[in-house]
């Protein structure tokens, strides 16, 4: 067996139990990307020397016999936005092509702290805005089910490294749907947990209200196991929220007798493919079998959720990406004959199209006339969805839907078309409107081979449950099928 | 829907080709009836989050960067400081 193959839960126990030295694991990960990168084009930046110091590291520490962390020595794939002390952060794009962090992100320190292996910096599309991964600027990452398609995105990169082995598990971010799109693209397992449960410190911000660090993975049990390595209340940043976080991944359990699964039927109609929709329902079926009761919910029209998300992620990306201005850190434009012009040609030349996009529609919205008419508007839309999320709460444990209204589509099929690329988040970002955990599963194959995604959403901090739930589903299947794309 | 590209680009600080303003005028136009879509409610009134009262630290000096450490990122540095063009008339 290929040590690449395997989950963090299983290689962290052999590493524990010395079966394996995670130089070994590592050697074989780095290996397993040599093969597959020129093909999939998950990475922005390799880190194998570093990678290979930090798990002869571990092994020493294992041989001398030091307590260490559960993913002491396992390779992990870092999303190219979160800062790391001394590695490249791009966040794909050229703006930042230069830009070495002298500092790490919350969630790096605490992997850190139980001795990972980082793999590297995955792809991404350009400051996370995108849903394909092809607004970045260096490469296109290639769905490893079908490599004419996207991985979706924004963690395209992420989701593609951990589908193809070419990581164990690795860390994505969620500002509309980033990490469940793509999980639900490549075949594998992606939570977005609560906002305010993981520290945005050192995540280069997109829209701070909704972005949100979470983890990837091929089983339920390392998505737990990586969440609960990272979350925690973080005095570098206020909105993270101070509470007992449980170690979720030995709480696990499969049990759903009488668990109230809610069924949005907003969720399941225009745009979202028959095929779609018939895996999803037979995967809402299966947990009837387990004991799990179906009942009707409604949830917020869509289309509201779409427009108010647009809205509010614009105008706070517009904001947010000010700061690039060629001065102190990042590309700076090579000709100016003042200040103005510098900061105009460094953001002109530096920022690509999409971003460029965005940051006109959030210019436009907070401009004055026009702020009480869309901002505002979107901010109390956002308080009427939690008061209908609240409500839904009050009938269901956990809600179901799919994940993306289609299975993953072919290099440029959407890039013509802005709103007909957004509608691809059109079921993930009520999610981050109104703060909740969410996480997609694999539940199927399309007629293509193309895996589809089903999405469980949780009421706030009610991780543990969702992911029981995520659980429940994967043993009654006998785990998730990535044997396509590990082979 | 009247949108000033030029004026929105100006306040922005980016830069666009007539051919870019033309193309950007036409794609914001779209996304704009997309994101028009919002209920019709009472949007008077101020934006609270009671869920979410921040928590704020103690305003101390803790990390400590060293004065090369942050500038090895900047553009151009002289002198240990980071150049910028002249911002002052003469």
């Amino acid at each position: 067996m290929e040590l690449y193959r395997l989950t963090a839960a299983e290689l962290s126990r052999m590493i524990h139990d010395k079966q394996v030295s995670s130089t070994e694991v590592t050697k074989s990960v780095f290996a397993r990307i040599a093969a597959k990168e020129p093909e999939i084009d998950a990475y922005v930046t390799l880190n194998e020397e570093g990678a290979l110091k930090k798990a002869a590291e571990v092994d020493e520490k294992i041989a001398k016999g030091e307590d260490l962390g559960k993913l002491a020595g396992i390779p992990i794939g870092i999303k190219d936005n979160m800062c790391t002390k001394g590695l490249l952060t791009t966040c794909s794009s050229k703006m930042l092509s230069n830009f070495v962090p002298p500092y790490n992100a919350t969630v790096i320190e605490k992997l850190s702290a139980q001795d990972f292996v980082c793999t590297g910096k995955l792809n991404m599309d350009e400051f996370a805005m995108g849903s394909s991964t092809e607004t970045s600027f260096f490469k296109k990452t290639k769905n490893p089910f079908d490599i004419t398609r996207v991985p979706g995105g924004s963690s395209g990169g992420s989701a593609a490294a951990v589908a193809a082995g070419e990581a164990i598990v690795a860390l994505g971010s969620d500002t509309g749907g980033s990490i469940r799109q793509p999980a639900s693209f490549c075949g594998v397992v992606g939570l977005k947990p609560t906002y305010g449960s993981v520290s945005r410190f050192g995540l280069v911000a997109f829209a701070s209200s909704l972005d949100q660090i979470g983890p990837f993975g091929r089983s339920v049990e390392d998505v737990a196991m990586l969440y609960s390595a990272i979350c925690g209340k973080d005095p570098y940043d206020t909105t993270s929220v101070r509470r007992e976080y449980p170690r979720f991944e030995e709480n696990l359990s499969a049990d759903v007798k009488g668990l109230r699964i809610g069924i949005p039927a907003e969720y399941f109609g225009e745009g979202v493919t028959e095929e779609v929709r018939a895996s999803v329902m037979k995967a809402a079926h299966e947990y009837e079998k387990m004991g799990a009761v179906l009942v009707p919910v409604t949830l917020p029209k869509p289309d509201y959720a779409l427009a108010a998300y647009y809205i509010i992620a614009c105008a706070e990306a517009s904001s947010n990406l000010a700061r690039f201005d060629g001065v102190k850190y990042g590309y700076r434009a090579s000709s100016y004959n003042s200040l103005e012009e510098l900061y105009e040609n460094t953001r002109s030349e530096g920022f690509g199209d999409e971003v460029k996009r965005r940051i006109m529609l959030g210019t436009y919205v907070l401009s004055s006339g026009y702020y009480d008419a869309y901002y505002k508007k979107a901010k109390f839309t956002q308080n009427l969805m939690q008061d209908m999320f609240r409500e839904a709460f009050r009938q269901a444990d956990v809600i179901l839907s799919p994940t993306a209204p289609d299975t993953a589509f072919k290099f440029g099929e959407n890039s013509d078309d802005q709103v007909k690329m957004y509608m691809n988040d059109i079921l993930t970002v009520t999610v981050n409107i109104v703060g909740l955990p969410a996480i997609s599963i694999p539940c199927g194959f399309d007629s293509k081979g193309l895996p589809i995604g089903c999405q469980l959403i949780g009421n706030k901090f009610d991780e543990q449950r969702l992911l029981n739930t995520a659980f429940a589903y994967e043993r009654q299947i006998g785990g998730f099928d990535l044997s396509k794309t590990l082979g | 829907m009247d949108m000033d590209i030029k004026r929105l680009a100006k306040l922005a600080r980016l830069k666009f080709t007539p051919e870019e303003e033309e193309k950007y005028a036409a794609q914001m136009a779209n996304i704009v009836a997309m994101v028009e879509k919002l209920p019709d409610l009472d949007a008077s009134g101020p934006l609270i989050d009671p869920d979410n009262p921040m928590e704020f630290r103690k305003d101390e000096v803790q990390r400590n960067y060293s004065r090369n450490e942050l500038i090895a990122n900047a553009p151009e540095v002289q002198a240990g400081c980071i150049v910028v063009p002249k911002t002052v008339a003469e």
